[in-house]
């Protein structure tokens, strides 16, 4: 049982006017070591459903197994990099990078060496002293993704994290992901609603509905390994390009016309 | 660099041309009013008071029931305010209560304070009332204000809740925490002072209020310097580290 297992996961969320269903029965597997992100329109519950894999969040019904282990909380092996900016201001960048390791009680030592291994990875090398007011929103969740890898979880899990970001920052960020991916090869899940970045990093893309939320089309993304944004100018790229987006298109109709009925 | 530099000289040149003319004017005024001291005589009481033993054994009194009621007031500001800050249920319940408490004035207790406290706990409950809410109120709104991906990643890296404490919430309120403080002191003298005003044996208060009702203004007023002195000088330095700290 390697990898993530997702058996029949429902999350409702109850409130004085309603019930919302935001996760409603998602069955699905990341094989391990391997890439897969999920893209859907904002609200279809791609957060929640990570939420419940990184054991942040309790599932309504039905289980979720990361590598035969049934997820009951959070767990050092699995690690998170979130949509908001979560640097922490009062440290600097080596600081913020060894906070998960300071936490786990791991020594000195080898918290730094494993923070400037990380730092090294992402990119940061020379900024180990800065403080993130200093830094872009790129630099800070370069920073943020250093923390997570620099504990080396088994499973990353990432919610959105270039969303805020502008276009240009979010396309190289995204290349270096898939450069450190291919380097450590890790089970990655990653969160985003934007196809191109999803066809570029990933093995297979899983497409959510709106609400209620489940993943109505998986798409194995055959395209080689080694790649990089030429690939967008590639027929391949269009086409898949074109079959996410027509499901997705579908999908956002709908809860468009949702808002404006509602 | 150079900005900072002339911003603070300027600052500095500013107080003290701020202090002569106020000198200036105090000395003027003093040859109006037989009550207003002159300058050279509060500087002369200013510093004789020094060399009498009973009047720095009310220093002493009033220095230290203002740093127990600092102490205690810090510590229990900051131990409600973070519980109404990490508690809706504590906010629904304590919040109201706090709110109208804060609006009495505090002095109209202290009478009922006198017979549980004695004279020497009552002016150090007065100066924890005062010292209390501002770094309950600062708490408070600090820790309502961090940001909730903070505690996802605290609970995503399995932070104990010493951890989240030491590592999370008391840097990330570390600006609203040190102004509540900054404030507690100053609030902490007003408190036990105007305790001493009405009843105690011992203490600056007193001092004031005798040197009044002899006649002795020029003692009144230096040592209302003195207090002065004493709680802008600690707001002062709580000020620059507040601006050192970010
Ligand atoms: N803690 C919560 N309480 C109530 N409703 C929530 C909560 N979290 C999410 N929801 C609702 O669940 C749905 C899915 O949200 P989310 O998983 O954040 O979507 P996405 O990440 O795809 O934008 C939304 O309708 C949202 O309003
Ligand atoms: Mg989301």
């Amino acid at each position: 049982m390697e990898g993530i297992h997702l058996n029949d996961v429902h999350v409702q969320f109850d409130h004085p006017s309603g019930i919302t269903i935001a996760v409603d029965g998602v069955t699905q597997q990341v094989p391990p070591r391997s890439f897969v992100s999920i893209v859907g329109p904002s609200g279809c519950g791609k957060s929640t459903l990570l939420a419940v894999i990184a054991g942040l969040q309790p599932a309504t019904s039905g289980s979720v197994d990361i590598n035969g282990r049934r997820v009951t909380g959070p767990d050092r092996d699995i690690g998170v990099v979130f949509q908001e900016d979560s640097t922490l201001p009062w440290r600097n960048v080596r600081e913020n990078v060894e906070f998960a390791m300071q936490m786990a009680g791991v020594s000195k030592g080898e918290r730094a060496a494993k923070a400037a291994a990380a730092i090294e990875l992402v990119g940061l090398k020379g900024f180990e002293n800065s403080y993130p007011a200093t830094l872009s929103g790129g630099m800070r969740q370069r920073v943020a993704l250093a923390r997570t890898l620099a504990l080396q979880p088994g499973v990353v899990l990432m919610d959105e994290p270039f969303a805020a970001l502008d276009q240009q920052t979010r396309i190289f960020l995204g290349a270096e992901v898939r450069r450190i991916w291919e380097q450590t090869h890790q089970t990655v899940l990653f969160v985003t609603h934007d196809i191109s970045e999803a066809i570029l990093l990933s093995q297979q893309i899983w497409v959510m509905s709106y609400r209620p939320g489940h993943v109505i089309d998986v798409i194995d993304i055959d395209l080689p390994d080694e790649r990089d944004a030429s690939i967008v100018s590639s027929p391949r790229f269009n086409e898949l390009h074109n079959r996410v987006w027509t499901s997705l298109q579908k999908e956002s109709m709908r809860g468009f016309q949702d808002v404006e009925t509602a | 660099m150079t900005t900072l530099t002339k911003l603070r000289q300027s600052q500095f040149v500013g107080a003290v041309v701020l202090a002569l003319l106020a000198s200036a004017i105090w000395q003027i005024s003093s040859g109006l009013s037989f009550v207003i001291p002159s300058p050279a005589a509060t500087a002369e009481a200013f510093v004789q008071n020094f060399a009498d033993p009973r009047y720095l054994r009310d220093v002493g009194e009033t220095a230290q029931a203002v740093a127990q009621a600092f102490i205690i007031g810090i510590l229990l500001g900051g131990a409600i305010g973070l519980l109404l800050g990490l508690s809706a249920a504590a906010r629904t319940w304590l919040e109201p209560l706090l709110i109208a408490f804060n609006g009495v004035p505090k002095i109209v207790l202290y009478p009922v304070l006198l017979p549980v406290f004695s004279l020497s706990g009552s002016k150090i409950v007065m100066g924890v009332l005062f010292a209390l809410f501002p770094v309950l109120i600062n708490v408070a709104v600090g820790v309502r204000g961090i940001p909730p991906v903070y505690w996802k990643l605290g609970r995503t890296v399995q932070a104990g809740k010493w951890q989240l404490f030491v590592h999370i919430l008391l840097p990330a309120i570390r600006l609203p925490l040190l102004t509540g403080v900054r404030l507690a002191i100053s609030l902490a003298v007003v408190g036990v002072v105007l305790a001493e005003f009405f009843a105690t044996r011992f203490g600056l208060g007193r001092v004031v209020l005798q040197a009044y009702s002899h006649g002795e203004y020029a003692q009144m007023v230096s040592t209302i310097l003195l207090l002065i002195l004493a709680a802008f000088t600690v707001s002062v330095l709580l000020w620059r580290l507040e601006r050192r700290v970010r």
